[in-house]
């Protein structure tokens, strides 16, 4: 399978980077030669030096004999001129596009694509108000991921050292759960992972990624010890594209928002646009006006400025006046490991939730989606089980699966189902399962699905 | 400190794809019964034995993700395992008396030269000789580059080791993945190596003489399976065959790629590969002329003779149909020069290659231009594309380094005894892959008669010119070795 990637900025880097490592041919296109130099001696990948906007190096890229086209560079006129001539040369093939600015996408919804023939556009402000949305909703997760149109849920939560569950065995859990139906698919241990056996004891301090259905998730969570309630007092800080559109979606919920901008201009626009939000007009690394606005008692504080540095220092100031819940925007990479040393364990990246819905979008085949977690230590793939599949037709603890990998939910018609060792698996049913990345080719066998080699 | 674990496995893998290749002569041995079987047989024991004494324990151990360092360091070793590997064929069947001879005439194969130790060729069993043509041919496009179209596991670091190997300043990566790119490159190579033999052999020669000169053609290696080279048949066909190919050879293969898939006008498009076709016409019109009249006393006779040394000198290939070294002076100066120039970037050919003299030229021209006007800005352009700062810089580093080493490897030569033509021609004619040069090395003789010393030296400076001396000469910088 051959991609072209327009744009070898963080985005295109790191999608070239995974899909190269998949085995897939992948040709990156971009203006800046030191960009495409760091990327080749990364990645297994053919670089051209030129305007991906260019017609001539479309071609000469082979886009013809290629079946994906991605344009990510920063840029968004970049993307759609991309896009026009990739129309233009190559009618038939798969086309994805970011685009940031709404004036593009909201003008008339569904109007570029149909026009473009783009099969999917990626707002990376939209991917991360949703990643956003989604650690609202859990407040005590680190991480939520959702697989088979949301019907089941990966949720990552902390176990903390005052929790009843530290020091007991999967199996010991399970009795005590009483019956929910939950399976803790992934615990990571100072940042490694462990593909969990029921014979594994828990310890203060591990991340456990908890699956269950959608219904039963809050009580599952409320099991390992999370609140059920959702937040109410959120503080934004930074009246960005990105702080304004999460604004507006908790407007619609009913909550409660303060928002806090240092731009006096932009204030104005924001009272303007806003309804119920409050807005305030302040530098978010000042104390006086965090301590004025009682940020001790607010239920979430988002850093969301445009500078991560800004963001970094607002949430640790936050964190020491009281606010005990945080999600922290980040965009360089670099930062990520940082983040998690000082303490910000929920940070969100904008770039990493677009190249996780665009390797999504891309791996889709067989496989009907794919998320990744922690860095790519492990993916959850969910596919159709085929006639032939030899994990069909047998209760699970018969079926003997690779090391490293795990069934954690079937999901039957429109019904989803929790895997334990009896569940039995019928052609046509979509089964979602953990695999640790060594263990992905392996898996993908089983499930008799090799779309990964070209 | 160094994934040895990974750099051994890579390593261990390589000769067991160098001994697998022994295959091909042992069959021709026992085909022709000439009684080199055993000592081949024994080879591919010994490849296969230390494969798996570097393969197997440090099959689990250190990461696959590797960097510049360790992969020059899995080049350097491989090249170095192979020659050795290479070695003992000759060496078990007692082709020669000692093991310097035997590593000689190998480094020789693997790196093109074509420089040789046997007086008598013609006596060698014939399965050892098609051994000795295919390290021509497996060292042409190159090892590690074979290794990358047909080892998986090497994929992953594969740019820098295809970086390390192959001949070029701006390495092309023909499509996206190593592998592939690997795989293309190869197939074309056996290509024109099926051409050539079919070509070979319907001007008369029997299959085995076929198929090991086309390996000495087409790896622009030399080595031919007569004592008195390709001028043992006598024949213009012959002659004509070899130098089409020779020139082929001489040429980038991504370009033999461009216009076989379609792209007819690739060839001249390219301005490296003009000033090559150029500077080989304009060489052998002068070296004709000064034939014509005094050694040869037809046109043709003159063009027949000064075309197929003119070429076979620069694209470092180093085959003979006459001993040059009766040929008036200004032949002998141009041959020499040809011997620094080499084919182009990208191609089987050693030298100097044609793409760094010209950006070399280029950015002299933009010296002086900056003379006349001193704000002017201006690039050094190649087919209208400015030519990035940092690899003018490396071409003028290799430039002086290979001067350099031409001047140090000469001296220590003259102080082994040797006169001044055979010191200075026996290392141009090695650091370019060339093989036969002028004096005691020339045509005519050849290096069995040099002291031992020397042989090991001439060795190096091949290993030097066929990796492009870098990939070499950084492992002796103590800071190659700092963690």
């Amino acid at each position: 399978m051959k991609l072209i990637i327009v744009g070898a900025g963080e985005v295109g880097f790191h999608i070239a980077h995974r899909l190269s490592q998949e085995n897939k041919e992948v040709v990156v296109v971009d203006k800046n030669p030191e960009a495409l130099r760091r990327l080749m001696e990364f990645s297994d990948v053919q670089t051209l030096e030129g305007s991906g906007s260019d017609p001539r190096i479309l071609q000469a890229a082979g886009i013809h004999e290629a079946q994906t086209f991605l344009a990510v560079t920063d840029a968004d006129e970049t993307n759609l001129i991309a896009s026009f001539y990739a129309n233009i040369l190559a009618p038939r093939i798969k086309k994805l596009a970011r685009i940031r600015n709404e004036a593009y996408t909201h003008f008339q919804p569904g109007l570029l694509e149909k026009h473009l023939n783009l099969d999917k556009i990626i707002n990376p402000d939209e991917e991360l108000v949703h990643t956003i949305e989604r650690l609202i909703a859990v407040p005590d997760a680190e991480d939520v991921r959702e697989l088979a149109e949301g019907r089941i849920q990966l949720v990552a939560v902390r176990l903390h050292a005052g929790s009843p569950l530290k020091g007991k065995s999967l199996i010991d859990l399970g009795r005590m759960a009483d019956g929910l139906p939950y399976i803790i698919g992934a615990v990571f241990r100072n940042e490694t992972l462990i593909v969990p056996t029921g014979k594994d004891v828990l310890r203060a301090g591990d991340l456990l990624y908890v699956v269950s259905d959608k219904d039963h998730m809050n009580k599952v969570l409320a099991f390992f010890g999370c609140r059920e309630k959702s937040p109410e007092n959120i503080f934004i800080i930074g009246g960005g594209d990105i702080g304004l559109r999460l604004a507006r979606r908790l407007e619609n919920r009913a909550l409660h928002v303060r928002m806090l901008e240092k731009d006096r201009a932009r204030c104005d626009r924001l009272s303007e646009v806003l309804h119920r939000t409050i807005v305030l007009h302040g530098d978010g690394t000042d104390q006086t006006i965090l301590m004025e606005e009682n940020i001790a008692h607010m239920d979430l504080v988002v850093s969301l400025t445009g500078d991560e540095e800004t963001n970094i220092l607002c949430s640790l100031l936050a964190q020491r006046l009281g606010a005990r819940r945080l999600i922290t925007r980040i965009s360089k990479f670099a930062y990520m490991p940082i983040a998690q040393a000082i303490g910000l364990g929920r940070v969100v990246n904008p770039r990493l939730s677009a190249i996780n819905s665009i390797l999504q979008y891309v791996r889709r085949g067989k496989i009907l989606s794919a998320v990744s977690l922690r860095g790519e230590e492990a993916e959850v793939l969910e596919a159709e089980a085929m006639d032939h599949s030899p994990i069909v037709g047998r209760p699970l603890k018969d079926v003997g699966f690779p090391k490293g990998a795990l069934v954690l939910a079937v999901v039957r018609g429109e019904k989803p189902s929790i895997a334990t060792g009896h569940t039995v698996i019928l052609p046509g049913d979509r089964v979602v399962v953990l695999c640790a990345r060594k263990a992905v080719p392996q898996v993908e066998k089983r499930l008799s699905v090799p779309v990964r080699r070209p | 400190m160094m994934p040895w674990g990974f750099v051994w496995r890579a390593v261990g893998a390589l000769l067991w794809c160098v001994g697998g290749t022994m295959i091909l002569p042992l069959g021709f041995s026992l085909a022709y019964g000439d009684g080199a079987h055993g000592s081949i047989a024994k080879s591919m024991g010994v490849a296969a034995a230390a494969g798996a004494v570097l393969f197997l324990p440090s099959r689990k151990g250190g990461s696959s993700l590797i960097g510049h360092r360790e992969g020059i360091l899995i080049v350097a070793l491989g090249w170095i395992g192979a020659a050795v590997l290479g070695a003992l064929p000759f060496y078990l069947a007692g082709t020669f008396s000692t093991f310097t001879d035997a590593f000689f005439e190998s480094m020789s194969g693997f790196t093109t030269t074509g420089a040789s130790v046997l007086t008598d060729i013609e006596k060698v069993p014939r399965g050892l000789l098609l051994w000795r043509g295919l390290t021509h041919w497996l060292g042409g496009m190159g090892i590690i580059v074979l290794s990358l179209a047909i080892l998986p596991f090497l994929g992953v670091g594969g740019m820098q080791l295809y970086k390390a190997e192959v001949p070029s300043p701006v390495p092309d990566k023909l499509r996206p993945r190593i592998k592939d790119t690997a795989s293309v490159l190869w197939k074309v190579y056996l290509l024109f190596t099926v051409a050539e033999t079919a070509l070979l052999m319907t001007g008369g020669m029997d299959l085995f003489d076929a198929l090991c000169h086309t390996f000495a053609t087409l790896a622009t290696g030399g080595f031919s399976t007569r004592n008195a080279s390709v001028g043992h048949y006598q024949s213009a066909y012959v002659d004509g065959v070899i130098v089409l190919f020779m020139l082929v050879a001489g040429i980038n293969f991504s370009l033999h790629y461009q216009w076989l898939t379609g792209k007819p006008l690739a060839l001249w498009r390219d301005p490296e590969c003009r000033f090559f076709l150029f500077a080989t016409a304009v060489f052998i019109v002068l070296c004709a002329g000064s034939l014509y009249g005094t050694v040869f006393h037809t046109v043709a006779g003159a063009f027949r003779y000064a075309a197929f040394q003119v070429v076979s000198i620069l694209t470092t290939t180093g085959f003979a149909t006459a001993d040059y070294e009766t040929w008036p002076p200004l032949t002998q100066v141009i041959l020499f020069l040809c011997m620094f120039l080499g084919g182009s970037a990208g191609s089987t050919g050693g030298g100097i290659k044609c793409l760094r003299i010209i950006l070399l030229i280029k950015h002299g021209y933009r010296e002086l231009m900056r003379l006349v006007h001193p704000h002017a800005v201006s690039q050094v352009k190649l087919g209208g594309r400015v030519v990035p700062a940092e690899v003018l810089h490396s071409v003028w580093g290799f430039f002086i380094l290979y001067v350099a080493l031409f001047v140090v490897f000469s001296l220590l030569m003259a102080a082994m005894g040797l006169d001044m033509v055979t010191a200075f021609s026996s290392v141009a004619a090695t650091i370019g892959n060339i093989g036969p040069g002028f004096g005691a090395v020339g045509p005519a003789e050849n290096y069995a008669g040099l002291p031992l010393l020397a042989k090991w030296l001439l060795s190096l400076s091949m290993l030097l010119g066929r990796l492009e001396i870098y990939t070499v000469i950084v492992l002796l910088i103590p800071e190659f070795w700092r963690p």
